[in-house]
């Protein structure tokens, strides 16, 4: 039960690699280690939990899996990108093609309805209006939100505004689907029903990847990550 | 191309989703477009009907009318006054006249009395002159070249004669020049450019030769059209090509120079409102700076989120620009048009003309937008700086 990963499933491809990576805080006597020399590898077909209580620092490594922060030392490579090397926007392209995201508050934008929600994910990138429109569509049935297209936000239901922002993370068929706390303002069939639709995303093209301090939503991944002080204690397989 | 699309789509439902603050931005360009449109259309409406004659009358008719430095009486210009000014490349059409003292005109012998006492201009002008002053017949028609030849007595009027003679339009009627029947055989539109015409009787060289002139006819004024923009040289230019060196001289008037300065608008006036629209503009680029600044900070989450999609930081600040180029565009289009309401009220109101320049609505426009772009740079840069980690609020 307590084996590595990288032993039994070293035959898939690696979609993201966390090298000795440290992030810092601030500086001289103030700074503070929120990671220190952490090495993780995400592989395609992964269901990862990467659980700890607060200042764990699971925050952090969320926003380094993110490629929404870089660490301080250390190196991550998204695919065959080494996105330490890379500034600013190149970052952000990275981001927009291989990682999916949905937060706790679901962060979706209030004045849009589902569908244009979704559609934002698929903005400037040279897709015509109709493609755009029939591929976050097509998000939303997969969510199994299709009739609820044209609601906004404020007229869904909690679990619904969840499935709306797995809609959109999917919409760009993103590599890696990072979820944070996705059940965290849920109350518990919604929360099952999310964390139903989350496991069956999983491919051997995908990995999904939950950052919670739940440990019962942890344990209902295929792989958990545990995280205290800034380190990882265990990284362990708890079902095939 | 689509990116393009895809900013102004996401700038007009941004605008549209916020309905309140998107009209408070609109306010700012509009009212400052609209108070410069109206003031400037304002004082030049006031002037408009002077400068409405001007466009019409053309500004490029020159009087050149002989003249004597010695003070000799009755000067003239050469005889061949009109082929010498036709010399000259500018001169587009020339027409000449002689202006005949002392004729009484009366209307019929009997009322000899009554009017001999009033002066009224008699010339003699060929058959040019309605081309060259740009003016037309009430009725009837010119002197022609028959006139000319035949040496009929027939003479032309102007509008006003016409009325105080109680001429009717095609009527067949006789006045008399010194007691000598002419024939009317038109009446002349009133001449802004020389309103003396309006009372004036008109008749051909040949007649003006044999019943009131000694001897050879002479023309002692002529009207010269040149082309546009070229006044003040041809008028110097006529001086030499007319006089030759000649004992003749003659003086030059560009005819629609008074009239020109009487149209200017008090720029005095039309500066004082314009700066004041110019602050009004300039406030209102404060005010969309502003209301955008506070707009980033709350929609700092959506701005996280789109972050974490994939929008870079350039796409953001875009985006934002976007939004108030938008509103610098129907801000700028609807100021323009309660500009242009604000000028035909008050024009209505004060009986003047409606006079709006054509480059007051692209101007007013282009303001407004610079005016956006310039407001929106600021908050752009702030919505491009957040870092969507410290907005997303992570768990």
């Amino acid at each position: 039960m307590n084996a590595s990963t990288s032993a039994d499933s070293s035959n898939l491809t690696i979609l993201m690699e966390l090298s000795h990576v440290s992030r810092v805080y601030g500086s001289g006597e103030a700074a503070v280690w929120a990671l220190r020399d952490v090495s993780l590898v995400i592989r395609a077909g992964d269901f990862v939990s990467i659980v700890g209580p607060s200042g764990s620092g699971k925050s952090t490594m969320l926003g380094l899996l993110g490629c929404l922060d870089v660490p301080t030392e250390g190196t991550i490579t998204v695919g065959d990108e080494e996105v330490t090397r890379l500034a600013d926007a190149a970052r952000t392209r990275v981001r927009g093609k291989s990682i999916g995201f949905v937060f706790q508050q679901f962060h979706l934008i209030p004045h849009l309805d589902a569908i244009g929600n979704v559609e934002t994910a698929l903005l400037y990138r040279s897709l015509k209006p109709a493609e755009r429109r029939d591929r976050a569509m097509a998000s939303l049935e997969r969510v199994g939100l299709g009739r609820r297209a044209d609601h906004r936000p404020v007229q869904l239901s909690g679990g619904e505004q969840q499935r709306v922002a797995l809609a959109r993370a999917l919409v760009t068929e993103p590599k890696i689907l990072l979820a944070d706390e996705p059940t965290g303002a849920l109350d518990t069939k919604n929360a099952a029903n999310v964390m139903e639709i989350l496991s069956g995303l999983r491919s051997s093209e995908r990995a999904v990847v939950i950052v919670t301090h739940d440990l019962d939503i942890a344990n209902s991944a295929v792989r958990k990550v545990s995280m205290l002080d800034g380190g990882i204690v265990s990284d362990e397989v708890l079902r095939s | 191309m689509s990116t393009f699309k895809d900013l102004v789509r996401v700038a007009f439902t941004g605008l549209l989703a916020r309905k309140v603050r998107t009209l408070l931005l609109l306010l700012g360009p509009m009212i400052g477009v609209a108070a410069i449109i109206a003031s400037v259309g304002l004082t030049d409406s006031a002037k408009g009907d002077l400068k409405q004659k001007v466009a019409k009358l053309g500004t490029n008719l020159i009087e050149a009318a002989a003249s004597s430095s010695f003070g000799g009486q009755n000067p003239t210009l050469p005889t061949d006054a009109v082929e010498r000014a036709l010399t000259v490349k500018t001169v587009e059409k020339v027409s000449a006249v002689v202006e005949l003292s002392n004729i009484a005109v009366t209307p019929y012998t009997e009322a000899r009395e009554k009017f001999e006492t009033v002066p009224i201009p008699v010339l003699a002008a060929d058959s040019n002159l309605p081309a060259v002053l740009q003016v037309n017949l009430v009725s009837g028609r010119w002197i022609n070249q028959f006139d000319e030849d035949s040496e009929v007595r027939a003479a032309v009027i102007g509008v006003g004669l016409a009325r105080e003679f109680d001429v009717l339009p095609g009527e067949n009627r006789t006045i008399e020049l010194a007691g000598i029947p002419y024939g009317v055989v038109g009446i002349l539109d009133s001449v802004e450019l020389e309103p003396g015409f309006d009372n004036a009787v008109f008749i051909s060289f040949a007649r003006a030769e044999i019943d009131f002139l000694d001897d050879e006819v002479q023309p002692n004024k002529m009207y010269v059209r040149c082309t546009e923009g070229t006044e003040s040289e041809t008028s110097e230019a006529l001086k030499t090509a007319v006089n030759l060196g000649g004992p003749q001289e003659i003086s030059t008037d560009i005819k629609s120079e008074a009239l020109e300065l009487a149209a200017q608008s008090d720029r005095q006036l039309q500066m004082i409102v314009i700066s004041m629209g110019l602050l009004a503009i300039i406030v209102g680029g404060l005010g969309i700076a502003n209301v955008m600044s506070i707009s980033v900070i709350q929609r700092s989450a959506e701005i996280g989120i789109r972050r974490a999609l994939g929008h870079t930081r350039n796409i953001i600040a875009v985006q934002f620009l976007f939004e108030a180029i938008v509103v610098g565009v129907i801000g700028g289009i609807l100021g323009v048009l309660l500009g242009m309401l604000a000028i035909f009220v008050g024009a209505s109101i004060a009986g003047w003309v409606f006079v709006m320049a054509s480059w007051l609505a692209p101007a007013g426009i282009i303001l407004a937008i610079t005016i956006s772009i310039l407001a929106g740079l600021y908050p752009a840069r702030r919505a491009a700086k957040l870092e969507p980690l410290e907005t997303l609020r992570l768990g």
